[in-house]
């Protein structure tokens, strides 16, 4: 089973009001890696703002600061190899990594991906 | 008092700074003390002037006072606290990552949530049964947590996640990560608070309609939370022996009196008590133990010597401001010092002077508008509400951003939105169409965002910055609000304050904010001063002659430049008071 990494950039609320223009992308992928897990992805997720040391410990991580600054994160790595940067995945490429079940998730989401309104 | 009968084991106080809350605190726990009780007494007042009352220093561990039997006390820095909990987190990678990395973590935990949260965290282990406090009968707190941090910390969704396993979603409470207690902790604690047998809030109020109105907010937030034992607290109430002297007096007396019977109606059914205003400082143990003495005491402290106030007024600073042409002028201070007054005022004299002004206000009262719109040729006035941009701003991200959230995220979203950031926020997101007018006539705010928020607003901005170097090499222009407003030429930002010892620290603090953000002040302006009054009631003119240290220390600490306006008698509406408040001499 691959583990998949996100490094967030720094924020007071992971909901990101405390910034003017709450990103949906935040929004959508928190609600994602919720359903990714229950699917048996190992996922973390670390903050800069709460956990800076464990991006300063992590060579690739920290490169990737040094290069581009904390504005080009989020940074996603899989297996401690980079798969993205600069934006959040979506459900299909959480799905290839983790190696979930397609079938699975087209169950979970025949209708609108949440359990209640079916 | 009747807050002060059979009280349980803690007591909080809040109110808004300079209210007098720590004077308060301090003359209960003696009262306590004197009546045979062990009492802890514990301030986070930013003036920590607690050392400063009984003549020894304190600090943040428990120090026995000992002109005071059984009374010991504590200071917690607010402040402090937060710096410790920041270098907590950034300490460690300081010199491992990018400066400029470094400083952006600094930025996002640099918000007063984190101040508040950081002071809570210090405030759980008195709350909850430990060693440290077992031998205190009563623990007298100056100071109260906000609605917003208690429901926090009651929210489940707020304690997945980071708190427990250290990974996943972060949210609002985030700060608390790196704090060292776990969650039985602040959950005993706001047990504690919500606990009407073990504590008893009390809301310190002057007599003034904003002010009471602002406690009753508080009242209520509370109240809905838990804490529903609440006293409320008068202070500092002109008596009615002084008005038979003096104009000044007796138009302040008839104010506050008028403000008395007008008080909220959740607030009438609270046990009241109150507090005259009193002639000496509220310095040493005799002062603090007549606190609460209805009768004056007859030492009255005569200051006979003519209080000759020679300071710089408004008029001055609207010479300098009138010579630009044009600008942003921009009032900023804690609620109730008059922003919005002497924003109309500024905007009046301006107008008045045939300058285009738009004055723009979030004042709730609309009288402004009323009164000025169409009274000067060169004057247009517009107003915001601020619970309604606030509002909107909420139902725009819980509709957009929310709808795929579960009930525990959402909850945890509508409390980040419930932050004091929020309005901030949406205010100036409302204001910020008007600022860009600022290039051809006087735009004259009642209102300014902090530096805290404006370095997140600008961060969000730096793909724009991005751009904007992309557009520079075509010849295009392109500027970030935050570069507008750092330009001297083009904005004027204005500290608002009262000559009183915890605002003028509260303005400070403000001043130090927007400087983080690259933003000067360009002027401070001291209001509703005494000293700047003309008047013979012995009790005004103590507070005058205390007025003098504070404007001292604006002129030459804070300030680079400053102006006094004094109390006026009848309240500035309309064109012609306000341009009086300008050139008043």
């Amino acid at each position: 089973m691959s583990t998949i990494q996100i490094f967030d950039p720094a924020l007071c609320c992971s909901t990101g009001v405390c910034v003017v223009d709450v990103d949906q992308q935040l929004v959508d992928f928190s609600a994602d890696v919720d359903w990714a897990k229950q699917n048996g992805a190992q996922i973390e997720r670390f903050n800069l703002a709460q956990e800076p040391m464990v991006f300063a410990e992590n060579p690739v991580v920290k490169g990737f600061l040094e290069r581009s600054g904390a504005e080009a994160l989020p940074l996603i790595l899989v297996d401690g190899e980079v798969a993205l940067a600069g934006r959040y995945p979506n459900r299909n490429e959480l799905t290839r990594w983790a190696a979930i079940n397609v079938i699975e998730e087209k169950d979970a989401s025949s209708c609108c991906s949440g359990s209640k309104c079916c | 008092m009747k807050f002060l009968d059979q009280p349980p084991r803690f007591l909080f106080f809040t109110g808004k700074g300079g209210v007098g809350k720590t004077s308060i605190a301090c003359a209960t726990a003696i009262r306590l003390a004197d009546a045979g009780r062990k009492v802890l007494l514990v301030s986070t007042d930013p003036a920590s002037n607690v050392g400063q009352v009984f003549g020894i220093s304190i600090g943040n561990r428990i120090t026995e006072i000992a002109t005071v039997l059984g009374l010991a006390a504590l200071e917690i820095d607010p402040q402090a606290a937060a710096q410790a909990y920041r270098d907590r987190i950034v300490g460690p990678v300081r010199g491992l990552l990018p400066e400029t990395v470094v400083k952006g973590i600094e930025e996002q935990l640099s918000g007063a949530c984190t101040t508040e949260i950081a002071a809570f965290d210090e405030f759980t282990a008195l709350l909850t049964d430990s060693a440290l406090t077992a031998d205190y009968d009563h623990i007298v707190f100056d100071t109260a947590p906000t609605g917003h941090t208690i429901r926090l910390l009651q929210l489940p969704g707020a304690w997945s996640g980071f708190l427990e396993a250290g990974k996943g979603d972060a949210s609002c409470l985030g700060p608390l990560a790196g704090l060292e207690k776990q969650r039985e902790h602040y959950k005993a604690a706001v047990d504690a608070l919500a606990d009407p047998q073990r504590t008893r809030l009390i809301l310190v109020a002057r007599a003034q309609q904003a002010t009471l109105r602002e406690v009753a907010r508080t009242h209520e937030e509370l109240a809905t939370i838990g804490l529903t034992q609440q006293y409320l607290v008068i202070n500092g109430i002109l008596p009615d022996s002084e008005t038979e002297t003096d104009p000044l007096a007796l138009a302040i007396h008839k104010r506050e009196q008028a403000a008395l019977q007008a008080i909220p109606a959740v607030l009438q059914t609270l046990p009241r008590d109150l507090v005259m205003l009193k002639p000496f400082n509220m310095v040493g143990l005799t002062a603090l133990q007549h606190l609460f003495d209805d009768t004056a005491p007859t030492n009255t402290v005569a200051v006979d010597s003519p209080l000759e106030l020679n300071e710089p007024n408004l008029s001055d600073l609207v010479d300098e401001i009138a010579k630009d042409e044009q600008g942003l002028i921009m009032l900023m201070g804690k609620g109730g010092v008059g922003k919005t007054t002497l924003a109309a005022a500024i905007a009046v004299e301006l107008a008045h002077r045939g300058l285009p002004v738009h004055l723009t206000t979030s004042d709730p009262a609309a009288h402004l508008s009323e009164t000025l719109n169409g009274a000067l040729d060169n004057l247009t006035v517009s107003r915001i509400d601020p619970h309604q941009e606030t509002e909107r701003y909420r139902q725009q991200v819980l509709e957009t951003k929310g709808a795929k959230l579960d009930d525990k995220g959402r909850a945890l979203l509508e409390e980040d939105l419930r932050s004091p950031c929020t309005e901030e926020i949406a205010v100036f997101q409302a204001f910020s169409a008007i600022i860009r007018e600022a290039g051809s006539k006087f735009v004259v705010m009642d209102t300014a965002p902090t530096g805290h928020t404006l370095l997140l607003l600008d961060a969000t901005g730096a793909y724009h910055r991005e751009i904007s170097r992309q557009m520079d090499t075509t010849g295009l222009h392109y500027s970030t609000p935050l570069m507008q407003l750092q330009d001297p030429k083009h904005t004027k930002v204005l500290i608002v304050t009262l000559a009183e010892t915890t605002p003028v620290l509260e303005a400070a603090n403000l001043q130090a904010d927007l400087k983080r953000a690259g933003i000067e002040a360009w002027a401070w302006i001291v209001n509703s001063s005494v000293a700047a009054s003309r008047t013979r009631s012995p009790l005004l003119r103590q507070r005058a002659a205390n007025e003098l240290r504070e404007i001292k220390a604006v002129a030459r600490q804070h300030a680079q430049r400053y102006a006094v306006a004094p109390l006026l008698q009848l309240e500035p509406i309309g064109v012609e008071r306000l341009r009086a408040l300008v050139s008043h001499q």
